[in-house]
Protein backbone atom coordinates (compact mmCIF):
# COMPACT_ATOMS: atom_id res chain seq x y z
CA UNK A 1 0.00 0.00 0.00
CA UNK A 2 2.77 2.40 1.02
CA UNK A 3 6.37 1.55 0.26
CA UNK A 4 9.51 3.64 0.54
CA UNK A 5 12.78 2.15 -0.63
CA UNK A 6 16.09 3.90 0.10
CA UNK A 7 14.45 7.32 0.13
CA UNK A 8 16.60 10.40 0.65
CA UNK A 9 15.38 13.98 0.72
CA UNK A 10 17.62 16.99 0.46
CA UNK A 11 15.93 20.39 0.12
CA UNK A 12 17.13 23.00 -2.36
CA UNK A 13 18.72 25.00 0.44
CA UNK A 14 20.97 22.04 1.23
CA UNK A 15 19.12 20.72 4.30
CA UNK A 16 19.10 16.94 4.44
CA UNK A 17 15.71 16.02 5.85
CA UNK A 18 15.58 12.26 5.30
CA UNK A 19 18.22 9.54 4.98
CA UNK A 20 17.70 6.07 3.53
CA UNK A 21 14.09 5.60 4.58
CA UNK A 22 12.78 2.05 4.06
CA UNK A 23 9.20 1.52 4.98
CA UNK A 24 6.37 -0.83 4.13
CA UNK A 25 2.81 -0.33 5.32
CA UNK A 26 0.06 -2.78 4.43
CA UNK A 27 -3.58 -2.21 3.54
CA UNK A 28 -5.68 -1.51 6.64
CA UNK A 29 -2.78 -0.73 8.98
CA UNK A 30 -2.84 2.18 11.42
CA UNK A 31 0.67 3.54 11.90
CA UNK A 32 2.10 6.41 13.94
CA UNK A 33 5.15 8.36 12.89
CA UNK A 34 6.71 10.10 15.85
CA UNK A 35 9.88 12.04 16.47
CA UNK A 36 11.09 15.44 17.65
CA UNK A 37 10.52 18.67 15.71
CA UNK A 38 12.74 18.84 12.64
CA UNK A 39 13.21 15.06 12.46
CA UNK A 40 11.63 14.90 8.98
CA UNK A 41 8.08 13.75 9.73
CA UNK A 42 6.38 16.39 7.59
CA UNK A 43 8.92 15.85 4.84
CA UNK A 44 7.97 12.19 4.73
CA UNK A 45 4.28 13.16 4.46
CA UNK A 46 5.09 15.59 1.63
CA UNK A 47 6.90 12.86 -0.26
CA UNK A 48 3.87 10.62 0.16
CA UNK A 49 1.27 13.18 -1.00
CA UNK A 50 3.38 14.37 -3.93
CA UNK A 51 4.14 17.87 -2.63
CA UNK A 52 7.86 17.14 -2.68
CA UNK A 53 9.94 14.73 -4.74
CA UNK A 54 12.55 12.47 -3.17
CA UNK A 55 16.16 13.18 -4.07
CA UNK A 56 16.94 9.46 -4.25
CA UNK A 57 14.91 6.29 -3.84
CA UNK A 58 11.39 5.35 -4.67
CA UNK A 59 8.09 6.30 -3.04
CA UNK A 60 5.19 4.06 -4.00
CA UNK A 61 1.65 4.62 -2.78
CA UNK A 62 -1.37 2.57 -3.93
CA UNK A 63 0.80 1.25 -6.74
CA UNK A 64 1.77 4.70 -8.02
CA UNK A 65 5.37 5.90 -8.23
CA UNK A 66 4.72 9.27 -6.60
CA UNK A 67 8.07 10.83 -7.46
CA UNK A 68 7.52 10.25 -11.16
CA UNK A 69 4.16 12.02 -11.32
CA UNK A 70 3.87 14.85 -13.79
CA UNK A 71 2.66 18.17 -12.39
CA UNK A 72 -0.72 17.81 -14.07
CA UNK A 73 -1.23 14.30 -12.69
CA UNK A 74 -0.58 15.19 -9.05
CA UNK A 75 -4.21 16.21 -8.34
CA UNK A 76 -5.49 13.01 -9.88
CA UNK A 77 -3.13 10.98 -7.71
CA UNK A 78 -4.36 12.88 -4.64
CA UNK A 79 -7.83 11.49 -5.16
CA UNK A 80 -6.45 8.14 -4.00
CA UNK A 81 -5.29 9.48 -0.68
CA UNK A 82 -6.84 11.69 1.95
CA UNK A 83 -4.59 14.20 3.68
CA UNK A 84 -5.25 15.98 6.95
CA UNK A 85 -3.06 18.73 8.41
CA UNK A 86 -2.52 20.32 11.77
CA UNK A 87 -3.97 23.62 10.51
CA UNK A 88 -7.13 21.97 9.07
CA UNK A 89 -6.83 23.72 5.67
CA UNK A 90 -10.51 24.21 5.07
CA UNK A 91 -11.69 26.58 2.36
CA UNK A 92 -12.64 29.63 4.44
CA UNK A 93 -15.40 30.91 2.19
CA UNK A 94 -17.11 27.56 1.80
CA UNK A 95 -19.53 26.03 4.26
CA UNK A 96 -18.91 22.69 5.96
CA UNK A 97 -21.16 21.00 3.44
CA UNK A 98 -19.38 22.68 0.50
CA UNK A 99 -15.93 21.87 1.87
CA UNK A 100 -16.71 18.18 2.03
CA UNK A 101 -18.57 18.26 -1.28
CA UNK A 102 -15.57 19.89 -2.98
CA UNK A 103 -13.53 16.68 -2.75
CA UNK A 104 -16.35 14.90 -4.57
CA UNK A 105 -16.99 17.62 -7.13
CA UNK A 106 -13.40 17.35 -8.33
CA UNK A 107 -14.05 13.75 -9.35
CA UNK A 108 -17.19 14.85 -11.16
CA UNK A 109 -19.51 12.80 -8.98
CA UNK A 110 -23.23 13.05 -9.58
CA UNK A 111 -24.88 15.80 -7.53
CA UNK A 112 -27.44 13.56 -5.84
CA UNK A 113 -24.73 11.11 -4.88
CA UNK A 114 -22.61 13.96 -3.53
CA UNK A 115 -25.47 15.19 -1.38
CA UNK A 116 -26.15 11.84 0.26
CA UNK A 117 -22.43 11.06 0.61
CA UNK A 118 -21.73 14.39 2.30
CA UNK A 119 -24.63 13.80 4.70
CA UNK A 120 -23.34 10.39 5.67
CA UNK A 121 -19.82 11.77 6.12
CA UNK A 122 -21.12 14.60 8.32
CA UNK A 123 -22.93 12.00 10.35
CA UNK A 124 -19.78 9.88 10.65
CA UNK A 125 -17.70 12.81 11.92
CA UNK A 126 -20.51 13.93 14.20
CA UNK A 127 -21.38 17.24 12.55
CA UNK A 128 -24.91 16.52 11.31
CA UNK A 129 -26.21 19.97 12.11
CA UNK A 130 -23.21 22.04 10.96
CA UNK A 131 -23.65 21.80 7.20
CA UNK A 132 -24.28 25.50 6.68
CA UNK A 133 -21.64 26.74 9.12
CA UNK A 134 -18.47 28.37 7.86
CA UNK A 135 -15.14 27.08 9.21
CA UNK A 136 -14.52 30.14 11.38
CA UNK A 137 -17.77 29.46 13.22
CA UNK A 138 -16.49 26.09 14.41
CA UNK A 139 -14.14 25.02 17.21
CA UNK A 140 -10.74 23.59 16.32
CA UNK A 141 -11.89 20.04 17.00
CA UNK A 142 -14.94 20.51 14.80
CA UNK A 143 -12.84 22.00 12.01
CA UNK A 144 -10.50 19.03 12.15
CA UNK A 145 -13.46 16.69 11.94
CA UNK A 146 -14.63 18.52 8.81
CA UNK A 147 -11.12 18.16 7.36
CA UNK A 148 -11.14 14.43 8.13
CA UNK A 149 -14.61 14.15 6.64
CA UNK A 150 -13.40 15.84 3.47
CA UNK A 151 -10.32 13.61 3.32
CA UNK A 152 -12.33 10.39 3.48
CA UNK A 153 -15.41 11.51 1.54
CA UNK A 154 -14.37 9.73 -1.65
CA UNK A 155 -13.34 6.60 0.31
CA UNK A 156 -9.60 6.75 -0.34
CA UNK A 157 -7.49 3.70 0.46
CA UNK A 158 -4.99 5.78 2.42
CA UNK A 159 -5.43 8.57 4.92
CA UNK A 160 -2.36 10.58 5.85
CA UNK A 161 -2.51 12.95 8.80
CA UNK A 162 0.26 15.38 9.76
CA UNK A 163 -0.18 16.16 13.46
CA UNK A 164 -3.98 16.26 13.25
CA UNK A 165 -4.25 16.84 16.98
CA UNK A 166 -1.41 19.35 17.17
CA UNK A 167 -3.70 22.32 17.69
CA UNK A 168 -6.22 20.57 19.91
CA UNK A 169 -6.59 20.05 23.66
CA UNK A 170 -6.29 16.47 25.03
CA UNK A 171 -10.03 15.82 25.17
CA UNK A 172 -10.51 16.88 21.56
CA UNK A 173 -7.42 14.93 20.53
CA UNK A 174 -8.97 11.82 22.02
CA UNK A 175 -12.14 12.43 20.04
CA UNK A 176 -10.16 12.76 16.82
CA UNK A 177 -8.27 9.56 17.64
CA UNK A 178 -11.52 7.68 18.14
CA UNK A 179 -12.82 9.03 14.86
CA UNK A 180 -9.69 7.88 13.01
CA UNK A 181 -9.93 4.44 14.64
CA UNK A 182 -13.58 4.26 13.60
CA UNK A 183 -12.67 5.07 9.99
CA UNK A 184 -9.83 2.53 10.04
CA UNK A 185 -12.19 -0.16 11.29
CA UNK A 186 -15.23 0.73 9.18
CA UNK A 187 -13.59 1.17 5.77
CA UNK A 188 -10.28 -0.61 6.22
CA UNK A 189 -8.58 2.69 5.37
CA UNK A 190 -4.80 2.60 5.79
CA UNK A 191 -3.94 5.38 8.22
CA UNK A 192 -0.57 7.02 8.65
CA UNK A 193 -0.55 9.56 11.43
CA UNK A 194 2.28 11.90 12.36
CA UNK A 195 2.20 13.05 15.94
CA UNK A 196 4.43 14.09 18.79
CA UNK A 197 1.74 13.53 21.37
CA UNK A 198 3.27 10.63 23.32
CA UNK A 199 0.32 10.37 25.67
CA UNK A 200 -1.84 9.57 22.68
CA UNK A 201 0.69 7.10 21.30
CA UNK A 202 0.91 5.26 24.58
CA UNK A 203 -2.84 5.26 25.13
CA UNK A 204 -4.00 4.12 21.69
CA UNK A 205 -1.28 1.61 20.89
CA UNK A 206 -0.43 1.03 17.22
CA UNK A 207 2.59 0.25 15.14
CA UNK A 208 4.94 3.19 15.73
CA UNK A 209 7.77 4.40 13.51
CA UNK A 210 10.28 6.68 15.17
CA UNK A 211 12.21 9.32 13.20
CA UNK A 212 15.25 11.15 14.48
CA UNK A 213 17.42 13.49 12.43
CA UNK A 214 15.94 12.05 9.27
CA UNK A 215 16.62 8.42 10.15
CA UNK A 216 14.16 5.72 11.14
CA UNK A 217 15.49 4.74 14.54
CA UNK A 218 12.71 2.36 15.57
CA UNK A 219 9.72 0.57 14.13
CA UNK A 220 7.71 -0.86 17.00
CA UNK A 221 5.09 -3.28 15.75
CA UNK A 222 3.23 -3.45 19.06
CA UNK A 223 3.46 0.29 19.68
CA UNK A 224 4.03 2.29 22.81
CA UNK A 225 7.08 4.49 23.08
CA UNK A 226 9.09 5.89 25.92
CA UNK A 227 11.30 8.82 25.15
CA UNK A 228 14.78 7.64 26.19
CA UNK A 229 16.30 11.00 27.10
CA UNK A 230 13.54 11.77 29.56
CA UNK B 1 -24.65 13.91 -19.73
CA UNK B 2 -25.46 15.94 -16.65
CA UNK B 3 -21.75 16.10 -15.99
CA UNK B 4 -21.25 18.08 -19.20
CA UNK B 5 -23.78 20.70 -18.12
CA UNK B 6 -22.26 20.62 -14.69
CA UNK B 7 -18.82 21.33 -16.09
CA UNK B 8 -20.09 24.56 -17.62
CA UNK B 9 -22.57 25.53 -14.95
CA UNK B 10 -20.47 24.86 -11.88
CA UNK B 11 -17.72 27.45 -12.48
CA UNK B 12 -20.34 30.08 -13.27
CA UNK B 13 -22.18 29.37 -10.05
CA UNK B 14 -18.95 29.22 -8.08
CA UNK B 15 -17.72 32.41 -9.75
CA UNK B 16 -20.84 34.30 -8.65
CA UNK B 17 -20.53 32.93 -5.13
CA UNK B 18 -16.88 33.93 -5.07
CA UNK B 19 -17.67 37.54 -5.94
CA UNK B 20 -20.07 37.82 -3.02
CA UNK B 21 -18.14 35.79 -0.48
CA UNK B 22 -15.00 37.81 -1.11
CA UNK B 23 -17.01 41.01 -1.06
CA UNK B 24 -14.26 43.39 0.04
CA UNK B 25 -11.73 42.06 -2.47
CA UNK B 26 -14.28 42.09 -5.26
CA UNK B 27 -15.11 45.67 -4.39
CA UNK B 28 -11.51 46.86 -4.51
CA UNK B 29 -10.87 45.13 -7.83
CA UNK B 30 -14.10 46.43 -9.30
CA UNK B 31 -13.20 49.97 -8.19
CA UNK B 32 -9.92 49.80 -10.06
CA UNK B 33 -11.86 48.71 -13.14
CA UNK B 34 -14.36 51.54 -12.65
CA UNK B 35 -11.75 54.28 -12.48
CA UNK B 36 -10.01 52.91 -15.53
CA UNK B 37 -13.13 52.60 -17.60
CA UNK B 38 -14.21 56.15 -16.79
CA UNK B 39 -10.91 57.40 -18.16
CA UNK B 40 -11.20 55.17 -21.20
CA UNK B 41 -14.77 56.35 -21.77
CA UNK B 42 -13.73 60.01 -21.72
CA UNK B 43 -11.04 59.35 -24.27
CA UNK B 44 -13.32 57.31 -26.47
CA UNK B 45 -15.94 60.06 -26.51
CA UNK B 46 -13.34 62.72 -27.12
CA UNK B 47 -11.52 61.02 -29.98
CA UNK B 48 -14.72 59.82 -31.63
CA UNK B 49 -16.04 63.39 -31.72
CA UNK B 50 -12.79 64.88 -32.93
CA UNK B 51 -12.88 62.29 -35.65
CA UNK B 52 -16.42 63.31 -36.50
CA UNK B 53 -15.33 66.98 -36.79
CA UNK B 54 -12.52 66.03 -39.11
CA UNK B 55 -14.81 63.97 -41.28
CA UNK B 56 -17.27 66.83 -41.52
CA UNK B 57 -14.55 69.22 -42.56
CA UNK B 58 -13.02 66.85 -45.03
CA UNK B 59 -16.35 66.44 -46.77
CA UNK B 60 -16.43 70.14 -47.40
CA UNK B 61 -13.06 70.09 -48.98
CA UNK B 62 -12.70 68.98 -52.57
CA UNK B 63 -10.05 69.68 -55.11
CA UNK B 64 -11.00 71.44 -58.34
CA UNK B 65 -8.56 70.69 -61.18
CA UNK B 66 -8.63 72.85 -64.33
CA UNK B 67 -7.59 71.33 -67.64
CA UNK B 68 -5.24 73.30 -69.94
CA UNK B 69 -6.92 74.73 -73.05
CA UNK B 70 -4.58 72.72 -75.25
CA UNK B 71 -5.37 69.38 -73.55
CA UNK B 72 -9.12 69.33 -74.03
CA UNK B 73 -9.35 66.39 -76.43
CA UNK B 74 -11.30 63.36 -75.22
CA UNK B 75 -8.17 61.11 -75.19
CA UNK B 76 -6.17 63.66 -73.22
CA UNK B 77 -8.91 64.09 -70.67
CA UNK B 78 -9.34 60.33 -70.28
CA UNK B 79 -5.64 60.08 -69.62
CA UNK B 80 -5.77 62.89 -67.03
CA UNK B 81 -8.80 61.36 -65.33
CA UNK B 82 -7.09 57.99 -65.07
CA UNK B 83 -3.91 59.60 -63.78
CA UNK B 84 -5.83 61.35 -61.01
CA UNK B 85 -7.73 58.22 -60.09
CA UNK B 86 -4.47 56.32 -59.86
CA UNK B 87 -3.20 58.59 -57.06
CA UNK B 88 -3.38 57.01 -53.63
CA UNK B 89 -6.00 58.66 -51.43
CA UNK B 90 -8.30 59.73 -54.25
CA UNK B 91 -11.85 58.64 -53.55
CA UNK B 92 -13.72 59.89 -56.60
CA UNK B 93 -13.22 62.03 -59.66
CA UNK B 94 -16.11 63.87 -61.28
CA UNK B 95 -15.83 65.49 -64.69
CA UNK B 96 -17.42 68.80 -65.49
CA UNK B 97 -17.14 70.24 -69.03
CA UNK B 98 -16.40 73.92 -69.62
CA UNK B 99 -20.02 74.32 -70.85
CA UNK B 100 -21.26 72.91 -67.54
CA UNK B 101 -18.91 75.18 -65.70
CA UNK B 102 -20.17 78.19 -67.58
CA UNK B 103 -23.78 77.29 -66.86
CA UNK B 104 -22.97 76.70 -63.22
CA UNK B 105 -21.28 80.09 -63.07
CA UNK B 106 -24.22 81.89 -64.64
CA UNK B 107 -26.67 80.06 -62.38
CA UNK B 108 -24.80 81.31 -59.37
CA UNK B 109 -26.20 84.80 -60.01
CA UNK B 110 -29.69 85.64 -58.90
CA UNK B 111 -30.69 88.58 -61.05
CA UNK B 112 -31.59 88.11 -64.67
CA UNK B 113 -29.68 91.19 -65.91
CA UNK B 114 -26.33 89.83 -64.75
CA UNK B 115 -27.10 86.50 -66.32
CA UNK B 116 -27.94 88.35 -69.57
CA UNK B 117 -24.70 90.26 -69.40
CA UNK B 118 -22.66 87.04 -69.47
CA UNK B 119 -24.53 85.42 -72.35
CA UNK B 120 -22.27 86.88 -75.11
CA UNK B 121 -19.32 84.97 -73.62
CA UNK B 122 -21.00 81.57 -74.02
CA UNK B 123 -19.51 81.19 -77.50
CA UNK B 124 -15.93 81.98 -76.57
CA UNK B 125 -16.33 80.27 -73.17
CA UNK B 126 -13.38 81.31 -71.04
CA UNK B 127 -13.95 78.48 -68.51
CA UNK B 128 -11.81 75.36 -68.27
CA UNK B 129 -12.90 71.74 -68.38
CA UNK B 130 -12.58 70.56 -64.79
CA UNK B 131 -12.22 67.51 -62.60
CA UNK B 132 -13.60 67.58 -59.06
CA UNK B 133 -11.69 65.27 -56.78
CA UNK B 134 -12.85 63.92 -53.45
CA UNK B 135 -10.18 62.41 -51.27
CA UNK B 136 -10.34 59.64 -48.71
CA UNK B 137 -10.55 60.50 -45.04
CA UNK B 138 -7.23 60.85 -43.38
CA UNK B 139 -5.36 61.86 -46.52
CA UNK B 140 -3.30 64.95 -46.87
CA UNK B 141 -5.15 67.27 -49.27
CA UNK B 142 -2.21 69.55 -49.94
CA UNK B 143 -0.05 66.66 -50.97
CA UNK B 144 -2.62 65.22 -53.35
CA UNK B 145 -3.29 68.65 -54.83
CA UNK B 146 0.36 69.15 -55.66
CA UNK B 147 0.55 65.67 -57.16
CA UNK B 148 -2.43 66.48 -59.39
CA UNK B 149 -0.93 69.77 -60.40
CA UNK B 150 2.12 67.93 -61.63
CA UNK B 151 0.05 65.89 -64.10
CA UNK B 152 0.62 67.01 -67.68
CA UNK B 153 -2.40 68.95 -68.94
CA UNK B 154 -3.57 70.34 -65.62
CA UNK B 155 -3.35 74.10 -65.59
CA UNK B 156 -4.48 74.91 -62.10
CA UNK B 157 -5.62 73.28 -58.90
CA UNK B 158 -7.78 74.84 -56.21
CA UNK B 159 -8.98 73.40 -53.01
CA UNK B 160 -11.55 74.76 -50.63
CA UNK B 161 -10.49 76.81 -47.67
CA UNK B 162 -6.89 76.79 -46.56
CA UNK B 163 -8.35 77.38 -43.09
CA UNK B 164 -10.30 74.16 -43.26
CA UNK B 165 -7.22 72.29 -44.38
CA UNK B 166 -5.16 73.67 -41.53
CA UNK B 167 -7.91 72.81 -39.08
CA UNK B 168 -8.10 69.28 -40.41
CA UNK B 169 -4.37 68.98 -39.87
CA UNK B 170 -4.67 70.28 -36.32
CA UNK B 171 -7.57 67.97 -35.51
CA UNK B 172 -5.64 65.08 -36.94
CA UNK B 173 -2.75 65.78 -34.57
CA UNK B 174 -5.14 66.14 -31.63
CA UNK B 175 -6.66 62.84 -32.52
CA UNK B 176 -3.31 61.14 -32.81
CA UNK B 177 -2.15 62.51 -29.48
CA UNK B 178 -5.51 61.64 -27.91
CA UNK B 179 -5.34 58.14 -29.31
CA UNK B 180 -1.83 57.56 -28.06
CA UNK B 181 -2.74 58.92 -24.64
CA UNK B 182 -5.82 56.73 -24.53
CA UNK B 183 -3.84 53.63 -25.37
CA UNK B 184 -1.09 54.50 -22.90
CA UNK B 185 -3.58 55.19 -20.12
CA UNK B 186 -5.51 52.04 -20.91
CA UNK B 187 -2.35 49.97 -20.70
CA UNK B 188 -1.45 51.60 -17.43
CA UNK B 189 -4.95 50.97 -16.15
CA UNK B 190 -4.89 47.36 -17.26
CA UNK B 191 -1.65 46.92 -15.34
CA UNK B 192 -3.29 48.49 -12.31
CA UNK B 193 -6.27 46.17 -12.54
CA UNK B 194 -4.10 43.15 -13.20
CA UNK B 195 -2.12 44.04 -10.12
CA UNK B 196 -5.20 44.42 -7.95
CA UNK B 197 -6.55 41.09 -9.12
CA UNK B 198 -3.15 39.54 -8.59
CA UNK B 199 -3.11 40.79 -5.01
CA UNK B 200 -6.57 39.45 -4.30
CA UNK B 201 -5.61 36.09 -5.72
CA UNK B 202 -2.35 36.09 -3.80
CA UNK B 203 -4.46 36.49 -0.68
CA UNK B 204 -6.21 33.34 -1.79
CA UNK B 205 -3.08 31.37 -2.63
CA UNK B 206 -3.84 29.16 0.38
CA UNK B 207 -7.20 28.29 -1.11
CA UNK B 208 -5.54 27.31 -4.37
CA UNK B 209 -3.10 25.04 -2.53
CA UNK B 210 -5.94 23.43 -0.60
CA UNK B 211 -7.88 22.85 -3.80
CA UNK B 212 -4.92 21.06 -5.35
CA UNK B 213 -4.42 19.07 -2.15
CA UNK B 214 -7.98 17.85 -2.35
CA UNK B 215 -7.47 16.63 -5.92
CA UNK B 216 -8.72 19.50 -8.09
CA UNK B 217 -7.12 19.76 -11.50
CA UNK B 218 -5.85 23.14 -12.64
CA UNK B 219 -8.75 23.83 -14.97
CA UNK B 220 -11.21 23.01 -12.22
CA UNK B 221 -9.52 25.48 -9.89
CA UNK B 222 -9.01 28.15 -12.50
CA UNK B 223 -12.46 28.31 -14.08
CA UNK B 224 -14.36 29.85 -11.12
CA UNK B 225 -11.59 32.39 -10.56
CA UNK B 226 -11.74 33.43 -14.21
CA UNK B 227 -15.53 33.74 -14.10
CA UNK B 228 -15.10 35.79 -10.95
CA UNK B 229 -12.65 38.06 -12.76
CA UNK B 230 -15.04 38.53 -15.68
CA UNK B 231 -17.88 39.33 -13.29
CA UNK B 232 -15.78 41.84 -11.40
CA UNK B 233 -14.87 43.45 -14.72
CA UNK B 234 -18.54 43.64 -15.65
CA UNK B 235 -19.50 45.04 -12.24
CA UNK B 236 -16.74 47.62 -12.55
CA UNK B 237 -18.23 48.74 -15.87
CA UNK B 238 -21.63 49.63 -14.40
CA UNK B 239 -20.80 53.09 -13.09
CA UNK B 240 -18.77 54.13 -16.16
CA UNK B 241 -21.67 53.04 -18.36
CA UNK B 242 -24.20 55.01 -16.33
CA UNK B 243 -21.94 58.06 -16.37
CA UNK B 244 -21.41 57.76 -20.11
CA UNK B 245 -25.09 57.23 -20.79
CA UNK B 246 -26.39 60.20 -18.88
CA UNK B 247 -23.29 62.38 -19.09
CA UNK B 248 -23.06 62.33 -22.86
CA UNK B 249 -26.77 62.94 -23.34
CA UNK B 250 -26.54 65.85 -20.94
CA UNK B 251 -23.56 67.29 -22.83
CA UNK B 252 -25.36 66.88 -26.12
CA UNK B 253 -28.51 68.60 -24.94
CA UNK B 254 -26.56 71.33 -23.21
CA UNK B 255 -24.65 72.25 -26.37
CA UNK B 256 -27.53 71.57 -28.74
CA UNK B 257 -25.25 69.16 -30.57
CA UNK B 258 -22.76 71.82 -31.62
CA UNK B 259 -19.56 73.14 -30.16
CA UNK B 260 -17.97 76.49 -30.98
CA UNK B 261 -19.64 76.79 -34.38
CA UNK B 262 -22.13 74.93 -36.53
CA UNK B 263 -19.25 73.28 -38.26
CA UNK B 264 -18.55 71.08 -35.24
CA UNK B 265 -21.47 68.77 -34.74
CA UNK B 266 -21.34 66.23 -31.92
CA UNK B 267 -22.17 62.61 -32.58
CA UNK B 268 -25.84 61.91 -31.88
CA UNK B 269 -26.19 60.16 -28.49
CA UNK B 270 -28.12 57.21 -29.91
CA UNK B 271 -26.67 54.74 -30.81
CA UNK B 272 -23.29 56.24 -29.89
CA UNK B 273 -23.72 55.81 -26.13
CA UNK B 274 -24.88 52.24 -26.60
CA UNK B 275 -21.77 51.48 -28.62
CA UNK B 276 -19.50 53.08 -26.02
CA UNK B 277 -21.31 51.26 -23.20
CA UNK B 278 -20.95 47.93 -24.92
CA UNK B 279 -17.30 48.64 -25.55
CA UNK B 280 -16.74 49.54 -21.88
CA UNK B 281 -18.48 46.35 -20.76
CA UNK B 282 -16.40 44.25 -23.11
CA UNK B 283 -13.14 45.93 -22.08
CA UNK B 284 -14.01 45.43 -18.40
CA UNK B 285 -14.79 41.77 -18.89
CA UNK B 286 -11.73 41.07 -21.00
CA UNK B 287 -9.44 42.79 -18.55
CA UNK B 288 -11.03 40.79 -15.71
CA UNK B 289 -10.61 37.59 -17.65
CA UNK B 290 -6.99 38.17 -18.59
CA UNK B 291 -6.05 39.47 -15.15
CA UNK B 292 -7.53 36.56 -13.26
CA UNK B 293 -6.38 33.92 -15.73
CA UNK B 294 -2.74 34.89 -15.50
CA UNK B 295 -2.81 35.46 -11.76
CA UNK B 296 -4.28 32.03 -11.00
CA UNK B 297 -2.10 30.30 -13.53
CA UNK B 298 1.01 31.70 -11.96
CA UNK B 299 -0.01 30.18 -8.64
CA UNK B 300 -0.93 26.88 -10.14
CA UNK B 301 2.37 26.53 -11.91
CA UNK B 302 4.64 26.37 -8.93
CA UNK B 303 2.40 24.64 -6.41
CA UNK B 304 2.75 20.90 -6.62
N1 LIG C 1 10.59 23.52 2.30
C1 LIG C 1 11.73 23.32 2.98
N2 LIG C 1 12.88 23.85 2.52
C2 LIG C 1 14.02 23.67 3.19
N3 LIG C 1 14.15 22.97 4.32
C3 LIG C 1 13.03 22.43 4.85
C4 LIG C 1 11.76 22.58 4.20
N4 LIG C 1 10.83 21.94 4.95
C5 LIG C 1 11.48 21.41 6.00
N5 LIG C 1 12.80 21.70 5.95
C6 LIG C 1 13.83 21.25 6.88
O1 LIG C 1 13.85 19.85 6.87
C7 LIG C 1 14.01 19.33 8.19
C8 LIG C 1 12.82 18.44 8.53
O2 LIG C 1 11.65 19.22 8.62
P1 LIG C 1 10.22 18.61 8.81
O3 LIG C 1 10.05 17.51 7.86
O4 LIG C 1 9.25 19.72 8.73
O5 LIG C 1 10.29 18.07 10.29
P2 LIG C 1 9.12 17.73 11.34
O6 LIG C 1 7.84 17.72 10.61
O7 LIG C 1 9.52 16.41 11.89
O8 LIG C 1 9.18 18.80 12.37
C9 LIG C 1 14.11 20.54 9.10
O9 LIG C 1 15.48 20.78 9.32
C10 LIG C 1 13.51 21.65 8.31
O10 LIG C 1 14.09 22.87 8.64
MG1 LIG D 1 6.04 18.85 10.94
Amino acid sequence: MIECTHVFKRYKNGVNALYDINLKIDQGEFVYIIGPTGSGKSTLIKLLDGEEISTKGKVNVVGIDVGKLRHSKVPIYRRNIGVVFQDFRLLPTKTVFENIAYALEVIDMNKQVIRSRVRSVMNLVGLDDKGNAFPNELSGGQQQRVAIGRAIANRPKVLIADEPTGNLDPAMSDEIMSLLEKINAAYGTTILMVTHDLTLVNKHRKRTIVLEHGHIVADLAEGGYVQHDQ
Amino acid sequence: MSSMINRIWRPIKEGFKGVFRHGAMSFSSASAVTITLIIISLFLIFTANVRRFTLGLEQEVQIACMVDYDHESAEEEDRISLAIQALPGVKSVTYSSKADEFQYYIDSFDDESTKEAFEPFRESNPMHDAFYVEVDNNTNIEEIASQIEAIDGISKVRYGGAEAVKLIGALRSIRTVGGILAIALSLLAILLIQNTIKLTIQARADEIVIMRNVGAKNGFIRAPFVIEGILIGALGAIIPIILTYFGYRYLYNLTGGHVISDMFTLIEPIPFIYQISLLLLIIGMIVGLIGSYFSVSRYLRWKR
